[in-house]
């Protein structure tokens, strides 16, 4: 079982739609939440919204419990916001770049959210992305 | 003049920045003149870290940021400059930072500020210094991402 929370933070209803998507791949996803940011939130406005997803440090029960940020555009508010979030706080991960293959890799990871999961999610990700000739070509030799 | 765009924007990096300005102008440099981040290693970092690679970010306060933009307007080096308020951009002006035009790219609402422009609001102080930049001899425009066209301050502006 996954022991950390999964934020799936972007531009409008990119996070909303990459989670519906997921689950249509992957079915039902636990402790995993979307936060989009529309025209008109502010940086801060956004923050709370992030926070209130990530969670407090100290939940009874659930203490330092780690949480994965997936945000969709690196420079962008929702990934500037989340990761000055995740800079102050050592059990936040945030990634920039989130696709599809990562979100449903994420998703379905077991145990916790450690060094070799963050590099395994980052490989995934590049993995995944290819042109069908230059890909069919490396394939065959 | 390799200034090629002096933007006012209160989020200074952000999506329509990285993922639009910088591709549209070929940008290979970020200045930001914000006293605030230069203040703030903090800031500095989490600034840094929204560029894409390759593209280095230097944060600056007023005065440093003055002496380092009227250098880099004379090297052929694309150069986007950021800052978050119009005060910021009349001071580097008075300082001698040779800037033709200056986009105003995102300024949100919020208690005491009108609506100028589609997303773009404005309060009693930045329409006097948006004026005084005018007077010399800097265009002021409102455009929100590169595809847009550029919109006269001047045509905005009731003068009231």
């Amino acid at each position: 079982m996954r022991a950390f929370r999964i934020v799936i933070a972007g531009h409008g209803t990119f996070p909303a739609a990459l989670l519906g998507t997921a689950e249509l791949i992957c079915g039902p996803i636990a402790d995993i939440a979307a936060v989009g940011l529309a025209p008109t939130d502010s940086p801060d406005r956004y923050a709370e919204d992030l926070r209130t997803a990530i969670g407090r440090d100290h939940v009874p029960g659930r203490a330092g419990l780690r949480v994965l940020v997936l945000s969709d555009l690196l420079g962008g508010t929702p990934f500037n916001v989340a990761s000055a979030i995740a800079r102050r706080s050592p059990r936040i991960v945030c990634l920039a770049g989130v696709n599809l293959a990562m979100a449903v890799e994420a998703a379905l990871a077991d145990g916790d959210l450690d060094d070799a999961l963050v590099e395994h999610l980052l490989e995934v990700g590049r993995s995944g992305i290819v042109e069908t000739e230059r890909h069919r070509a490396r394939r065959a030799s | 003049m390799s200034l090629c765009l002096v933007r006012i924007d209160d989020r200074l990096i952000h999506g329509q920045v990285v993922a639009v300005w910088l591709r549209a102008l070929g940008a290979q440099r970020i200045v930001i003149v914000d006293d605030a981040s230069a203040r703030d290693e903090f800031l500095r970092e989490v600034l840094t870290l929204a560029a894409p690679q390759g593209v280095p970010v230097e944060v600056h306060d007023v005065a440093s940021g003055a002496v380092r933009c009227i250098e880099l307007a004379t090297t052929p080096e694309p150069v986007i400059v950021l800052a978050r308020s119009p005060r910021t951009i009349l001071a580097l002006r008075q300082a001698g930072v040779p800037i033709e035009v200056v986009d105003v790219g995102g300024m949100g609402g919020g208690p005491g500020r009108k609506r100028l422009h589609k997303t773009i609001s404005i309060s009693p102080d930045e329409l006097r210094e948006l004026r005084e930049l005018e007077q010399l001899g800097t265009r002021v425009e409102i455009q929100i991402v590169a595809d847009d066209r550029p919109i006269p301050f001047r045509s905005l502006d009731s003068g009231n």
